[in-house]
């Protein structure tokens, strides 16, 4: 179980993140919805502590991860994985060794710096490849990858850190309709078979509501929303939305709704433009 | 399709995937070749180390050391000719913006000579080429020696020196620059009638400016501390002054003016930034 007490994040005199108070039940599907500037990314930056917090507490399981430093924050973070908007995988290396990133926690300054991974490491990227098909471009750099390509590639690592919460950073905002399904279907699916927490910053209702167990909204750094997706009515959402309603709700600009109405609205967009 | 975690990972399954995916996986062969590249590397650096009597390093502790203190201990200040070490200073700064200037000016002209797309005659643009590296394959020092010869001793054969050094490396990088630049803001420009100098004036120029400033300054600094060296062969400036004090073993006078050509090179680095962000903005560094 992962808890928020009071979590607050400040910059300066604004607050990105402000008392937040939460509990996530081991492998929930947690959704995270709100306007852009809202602090959903400040929020799962700070689980994994790429950003502390202001004020606070986190807790995992009891124990305190908010206080954690050197050893125990670096053990920390290789069990709380992250997928980013941008993918972040490192260009010049190949997939299979970007994958292999997921183990460095455990390797020793040897190893690490000569780039000495053991056959079961490549046997496990391979089938963290595998699960998401993408081994058959183990070898490739990762910079010739698409972007769809690059995100499965991105949670190829993040499985080959066997976290217990897998934290994605609005994982679908930079690709296309096709794309965005493939990867929050493998985030959908790693979450029940492998019975990880995930929770996802999303900008689109509509994907939080097909693939979540729980919907968190969060409205100036406040959470102003926290329940299933049937209790989230449109009012509420217009509400945590606010001006940006309308692209919100517009599944097409982002979204992984692929319902065959997908293409002939995109069209209709590029008529009436 | 779950997987077992990393620590029940089995040898059965490894070998499964092994089998098929064996090229993402090392062979006693590509093993053997990177830890002999890694064994041979480190044999030939711990060879030429004994070879070229590394230990003499050790032994030489008490010769080194009256050195280095020779060079902090600094006697006599009243008595040294500090208008002839900040004239020697002058004189390098001098040379090396002369030669930069000059060298720089040259070689906007000529890299548009050797550029694919603004020279189209290929055999007039080898020759340019040709030319070019010889200017740049000839250390900056030997031209030095040839100009002291030429022109005798002083800082003329220096700013020739550097002239003739800078000019062949900077057509070369400008030349690289016209030869990526954006085609189409060209056309827009040829659209309009403007004829081939007018279109390089406004379609070509505004576009290789940032590196052109940019790399000039970078060469102006370069030329200011190799002018210290040239100053050595007899090509003027405060190298001259550097060996002469050097000669005579007035150590604590060459850390002097080597300092003092330390703060000016700070000073132009800091000047050359300013210029910079004023004329390509803060994001070209």
């Amino acid at each position: 179980m992962l808890q928020f007490e009071n979590l607050t994040k400040s910059f300066g005199a604004k607050s990105a993140v402000a008392d937040v108070t939460l509990e996530i039940p081991d492998g929930q599907m947690v959704g995270v919805i709100g306007r852009s500037g809202a602090g959903k990314s400040t929020l799962l930056r700070m689980v994994n502590r790429l950003n502390d917090p202001t004020s606070g507490k986190m807790l995992h399981e009891g124990r305190d991860i908010s206080a954690l430093k050197g050893k125990d924050l670096l053990e920390w973070r290789s069990r709380c994985a992250m997928v980013f908007q941008q993918f972040n995988l490192v260009g010049r290396l190949d997939v299979i060794t970007n994958v292999m990133t997921g183990r460095l926690y455990h390797h020793n300054i040897f190893t690490s710096m000569f780039s000495i991974f053991s056959a079961a490491e490549r046997a496990f990227a391979i089938r963290a490849l595998d699960r998401l098909g993408m081994a058959p471009t183990a070898l490739q750099k990762a910079e010739t990858l698409s972007g769809g390509q690059m995100q499965r590639v991105a949670i190829a690592r993040a499985l080959m850190q066997e976290p217990k919460i897998m934290l994605a950073d609005e994982p679908i905002a930079s690709l296309d309709p096709m794309n965005a399904r493939l990867v929050m279907d493998a985030l959908r699916r790693i979450n029940q078979e492998d019975g990880i927490t995930v929770l996802c910053n999303l900008h689109t209702l509509d994907t939080a509501r097909s693939y979540c167990d729980r919907i968190i909204g969060m409205l100036d750094g406040k959470v102003v929303f926290d329940g299933t997706p049937p209790q989230l009515t449109d009012a509420k959402a217009r509400e945590i939305y606010g001006a940006e309603a309308d692209e919100a709700f517009s599944e097409g600009v982002t979204s992984t709704a692929l319902k065959g109405t997908e293409s002939k609205r995109a069209n209709l967009r590029l008529a009436a433009e | 399709m779950t997987t077992p975690s990393f620590a029940s990972f089995s040898q059965a399954e490894i070998d499964a995937v092994r089998r098929d995916h064996s090229s993402a996986f090392p062979t006693l062969r590509s093993d053997v070749v990177f830890w002999g590249i890694w064994a041979a590397v480190i044999a030939y650096v711990v060879g030429s180390l004994w070879f070229f009597e590394v230990y003499k390093l050790f032994s030489a502790s008490d010769r080194a050391w009256r050195l280095l203190s020779s060079f902090f201990v600094w006697r006599d200040m009243d008595e040294w000719m500090y208008g002839q070490i900040y004239v020697g200073i002058g004189q390098t700064i001098g040379m090396a913006f002369l030669g930069t200037f000059l060298g720089s000016c040259a070689a906007l002209g000529i890299g548009f000579l050797g550029a694919r797309n603004t020279m189209p005659f290929g055999f007039l643009r080898q020759v340019v080429r040709r030319v070019l590296d010889v200017f740049r394959g000839v250390d900056q020092l030997v031209w030095g020696l040839v100009f002291v010869r030429a022109v005798g001793l002083g800082p003329l054969a220096g700013v020739l020196a550097i002239f003739i050094s800078d000019m062949g490396t900077l057509s070369k990088l400008y030349a690289e620059a016209i030869e990526n630049i954006d085609r189409k803001q060209v056309e827009g420009v040829r659209s309009t009638g403007a004829g081939p100098l007018k279109t390089i004036r406004y379609g070509y120029l505004p576009q290789v400016m940032p590196v052109f400033i940019s790399q000039s300054l970078y060469f102006f600094e370069s030329s200011t501390r190799s002018a210290t060296i040239l100053g050595i062969v007899g090509a003027g400036g405060i190298g001259m002054i550097i060996i002469e004090r050097f000669r005579a073993g007035l150590y604590d006078q060459v850390a002097f003016v080597v300092l003092n050509v330390l703060i000016v090179i700070a000073i132009i680095d800091w000047a050359s930034r300013l210029i910079r962000a004023r004329y390509i903005g803060q994001a070209a560094h």
